[in-house]
């Protein structure tokens, strides 16, 4: 049981839309306990469906789907999820923001607001906890939008193209800061993306997905060294990996 | 200081002038148009005389008790429709219905029903302003947005959860917009309800001045009403700018 906690098991699912529309036919992956994988594809892949299947948030039309050993039938609290924008709500402060999941839990706010004052400050956000969303940056944000991920230590993360909607320096930053709190804390992580060099920085394997019907068309081991920098990118093996995944995607085309 | 800050109020005092000139000329019988002189001796005589004070108090309490009570039920009936899909198909039709209808067409039968004391004028108040809140209730609440919600699902929030710390708190600038309105309306209401029959209020003031031809009277009574109803949303807007502070920042991004 604790051997496969943070374990995902997706077999034979497939999900069809009541207006019929295919997003994905039957895809199968095992995902191991502390990986870092990645979903990859165009628009229209199934890959936020895939994600949003694994976090309970839909119902597979067939095939099943098991975390930590145990079938999914709804959302789970072990399993934490960051989406694209923010969604942080704009009448609580960060702080606030970030105790949310806290309140809902029904766990002692007072003393979580230690512990998230310590998260918000790794994630470089300390003098920010009384601002409101409004007064901070699109990567501010999304920093914030971490932070209330991690209060509740879940050993499974859902990243639905979290950094998406940041400009490139911010995205990598993003990207270098994720790598580090993963480093220390050993979670399962799925990130979804349309970035085939973010997805080869980040992962241990990649999951490429193509269209028509949404399926997996290849998964992709990243053997490159840890940690990972920026110099990584500058490494002729990452230009292969990278390369290898865009066959993939040409191939399937 | 901008002009308009100073050319808005002098506009008012030129006008105030020119009226007065006009009317002390001749040009305009005072039964018609009172100089403004005039209007402010009756002003003086309604607020010397010991009977004004009761008049004053008759409508501003019909006015606020309908205000509250035409608002909490339109807030719950709001809330209901919204949770209840059956009960909205239903219901909804008939309150766009009562939406459009002109309201001030129910006063006499109102009066018929409750008699012509302040119950008749509350109910008035109330059936003129509850059906704004309603309408705005239902679209504030449904202006929640789906990431929002799956946030709240993922965290396996209850559904009083997603309510009280997503759904009330999103719909909570547009229920204000719809009070701001409805309190206006809900003077207008009990203005009208007196004017049809009553004993007292400002409303019955200004019949019974008519009738007497004391115009100057009339307007004094306007101006009265006027400031009441300027005060009434001045106090709203202060309240909203308290309550809902995060406002613009939904529209800013």
């Amino acid at each position: 049981m604790v051997a496969n906690a943070g374990a995902i098991a997706v077999s034979g699912v497939s999900k069809v839309f009541p207006n019929g529309f295919e997003a994905l036919r039957s895809v199968s992956i095992d995902i191991r306990r502390g990986e870092f994988v990645s979903f990859v594809g165009p628009s229209g892949c199934g890959k936020s469906t895939l994600l949003k299947l694994i976090g309970g948030l839909l119902d597979p039309s067939t095939g099943d789907i098991a975390v930590a050993g145990q079938k999914v039938t709804g959302p789970r609290r072990d399993v934490g999820v960051m989406f694209q924008t923010s969604v942080l709500f704009p009448w609580r402060t960060v702080l606030e923001n970030v105790l949310l999941p806290i309140e809902v839990f029904g766990q002692d706010r007072a003393a979580a607001a230690e512990k998230a004052r310590g998260i918000l400050s790794m994630v470089g956000l300390t003098g920010r906890e009384d601002a409101y969303p409004r007064q901070l940056s699109g990567g501010m944000q999304q920093r914030a939008a971490l932070s209330r991920v991690l209060i509740t230590d879940p050993p499974i993360i859902l990243m639905d193209e979290p950094f998406g909607a940041l400009d490139e320096f911010t995205r990598e930053r993003m990207n270098l800061e994720l790598l580090r709190i993963w480093s220390e804390r050993g979670q399962t992580i799925i990130f979804v993306t349309h970035s085939i060099n973010e997805a080869v920085f980040l992962s241990d394997r990649i999951v490429v997905m193509d269209t028509q019907p949404g399926r997996v068309v290849s998964v992709v081991d990243v053997p490159l060294a840890r940690p990972r920098s920026i110099e990584t990118m500058k490494s002729p093996d990452f230009a292969r990996k990278a390369f290898e995944v865009r066959e993939y995607l040409g191939v399937a085309r | 200081m901008r002009a308009g800050t100073i050319l808005s109020p002098l506009s008012f005092i030129v006008i105030l002038i020119v009226w007065e000139v006009i009317a002390r000329a001749g040009l305009v019988s005072p039964l018609v148009l009172p100089a403004p002189s005039r209007i402010w001796d009756g002003l003086v005589i309604l607020f010397t005389a010991n009977w004004f004070a009761q008049h004053v108090w008759y409508t501003m309490a019909e006015t606020l008790i309908g205000f509250f009570v035409g608002g909490i039920a339109a807030i719950a009936l709001g809330i209901l429709m919204v949770n209840q899909r059956l009960f909205k198909e239903v219901a909804y039709p008939y309150v766009v219905a009562f939406q459009v209808m002109p309201k001030v067409v129910l006063a006499p039968i109102f009066i018929t029903w409750f008699g012509f004391g302040m119950e008749s004028k509350i109910v008035m108040a109330i059936a003129i302003s509850f059906f704004p809140v309603v309408i705005n209730t239902v679209v504030g609440l449904e202006s929640v947005e789906e990431n929002e919600v799956l946030l709240m699902r993922s965290l396996v929030a209850s559904r009083s959860q997603i309510f009280w710390k997503l759904a009330w708190p999103t719909a909570l600038p547009s229920i204000f917009a719809g009070l701001k309105t409805s309190l206006t309306l809900a003077l207008i209401g009990a203005l009208v309800a007196e004017f049809v029959t009553a004993k007292e209020g400002l409303g019955t003031l200004i019949t019974t001045f008519s009738f007497e031809l004391k115009v100057y009277l009339v307007f004094a009574v306007i101006v009265v009403v006027s400031v009441l109803g300027l005060v009434l949303y001045g106090i709203m807007e202060v309240l909203e700018r308290k309550i809902v502070f995060w406002r613009r920042s939904r529209f800013t991004g």
